[in-house]
């Protein structure tokens, strides 16, 4: 279990994050969402121990191993890779190690999970479509079997449709393999439909905290309605009769 | 009268990525151009915008981020009078200060350079910049992809009701069908270089036809909450 206990991080004096603390629960899955700015990555690295933090502490009860690390699953699907490597190559890194015959089973079955033909591995990053890349950058963060994966702004350089399309399988891999999941974004949708629970980070602070559902039909906060009266209004979320 | 550019398509390492269209469009109306990535929107986009202006009608792009129409190194203000000139319009204050208070950046400081306004101030700056001229035809790429949720609702709010009541068409360029389902009347959608449908919003949304508007339909929104 993921416990982020009242973590502030201070960047040139400048407070970023304050008394920030979180849970996640083994296989559950937490949005953070909020405005550019607002220390959602900044969270990200501090979890990763990338930032280090000014005040509180970021535990991991129960890690299987102690040196097992949250894997991060980036932004820019093509800049996360080096356009050098083949992505086999990136894919298999965080194993360290000569792939076993184990190790390469998994690669195939993650690879079908994630609806990515194993031809595809040995292209370099420019050679897929963005949305391909993106799966190559979520294959290599379950690679290694870490129960928890950070997911930052995992769809925003996707289109619409497959958005929809890689969140379904984001979760699919999720049921499979039961990580736990703590998913940043901007998108209230994507974190209203997916998520188990969802952080309002504003201004490096949590304004609120509710179980997903509950926070899209009845946000408690006035920042917590403006962000979903925008969904609305972007069509994020859709009001039927 | 209408705005009409016939003929338009594009060709790109010996590959057809716009078979020949034709597009015409009232004064007054909003039209969503809607398709997956890769689908041949923006190519349609920018042949649109130079069909309809080699036809004589006033057309204004804005692009996906203020970055690529902003010069870092040029303040606000540079922008502004070189917008005017390519127009061949004389300094207007009175044209500026209304377009500002429409768009809500009249508190932005002139003498900055882009990077000293928000990004959300920028891109309205640059909305604001498109319509100087009052043109015919604005013609909005991924208007707000590059902006926060909360901004971007907000500056398609103030776009409306700047818009509202007055003959410029709009046209925008979105792969997002729920955005677009909700600020147009009428959807052209794109698949494979080519116009597949196109019709008004209520209609489409009832009963896509087309392979590529069923996959639009069933993927625009996240989640649907009873009223």
């Amino acid at each position: 279990m993921l416990k982020v206990e009242g973590i502030s991080v201070r960047r040139g004096g400048t407070p970023v994050l304050h008394d920030v603390s979180l849970a996640l629960a083994p296989g559950a899955t937490l949005a953070v969402v909020g405005e550019s700015g607002a220390g959602k990555s900044t969270l990200i690295g501090a979890i990763l121990g990338l930032i280090r933090c000014a005040a509180g502490q970021v535990t991991w009860t129960d890690a299987p191993a102690p040196k097992c690390r949250p894997a991060l699953v980036m932004q820019e699907p093509r800049a996360a890779f080096n356009p050098h490597l083949s992505l086999r190559r990136s894919v298999m890194e965080p194993l360290a190690k000569q792939a076993s015959a184990g190790d390469l089973n998994r690669l195939y079955r993650l690879c079908d999970g994630l609806e990515l033909h194993p031809d595809l591995l040995d292209r370099r990053p420019n050679q897929v479509s963005i949305g391909q890349a993106q799966r190559m950058g979520i294959l290599r963060a379950l690679i290694a079997k870490s129960p928890l994966v950070l997911f930052d702004e995992p769809l925003s350089a996707l289109d619409a449709a497959t958005q929809k399309h890689t969140a379904r399988l984001i979760s699919d891999m999720q049921g499979q393999e039961g990580f736990a999941a703590l998913i940043v974004t901007h998108d209230l949708g994507y974190a209203a439909a997916f998520a188990d629970h969802i952080a309002v980070l504003r201004a490096g602070r949590i304004e609120e905290y509710s179980a997903a559902r509950a926070f899209v039909e009845a946000p408690q906060t006035a920042y917590g309605r403006t962000l979903r009266d925008a969904a609305f209004s972007l069509g994020a979320l859709e009001r039927v009769a | 009268m209408t705005f009409t550019a016939n003929g338009l398509s594009a060709v790109r390492s010996g590959r057809t990525i716009l078979h020949p269209t034709d597009v015409t469009l009232k004064p007054g109306e909003r039209v969503g151009l809607v398709g997956a990535s890769g689908s041949g929107k923006s190519t349609l986009g920018h042949a649109l915008v130079d069909g309809l202006r080699g036809a004589g009608t006033a057309v204004a792009h804005v692009p996906q981020s203020p970055d690529e129409a902003l010069d870092p190194l040029r303040s606000m203000a540079y922008h502004w009078r070189e917008a005017e000139i390519a127009l061949g319009l004389a300094p207007d204050a009175s044209r500026r200060t209304h377009l500002f208070e429409a768009l809500q950046i009249g508190h932005g400081d002139m003498r900055k350079r882009p990077w000293g306004w928000s990004r959300g101030m920028q891109q309205r700056f640059v909305i604001a910049m498109a319509l100087i001229g009052t043109p015919g035809v604005l013609v909005m790429d991924e208007p707000t992809s590059a902006l926060d949720p909360v901004v971007a609702a907000g500056t398609m709010d103030l776009l409306e009701d700047y818009l509202a009541g007055r003959q410029t068409a709009l046209v925008l360029i979105t792969h997002d069908l729920g955005l677009a389902a909700r600020r147009v009347s009428r959807l052209m959608v794109m698949d494979a270089g080519r116009i597949v449908e196109d019709a008004p919003t209520t209609r489409f949304l009832a009963a896509p036809a087309t392979r590529a508007a069923k996959a639009l339909c069933a993927h625009r929104n996240w989640l649907q909450l009873p009223c």
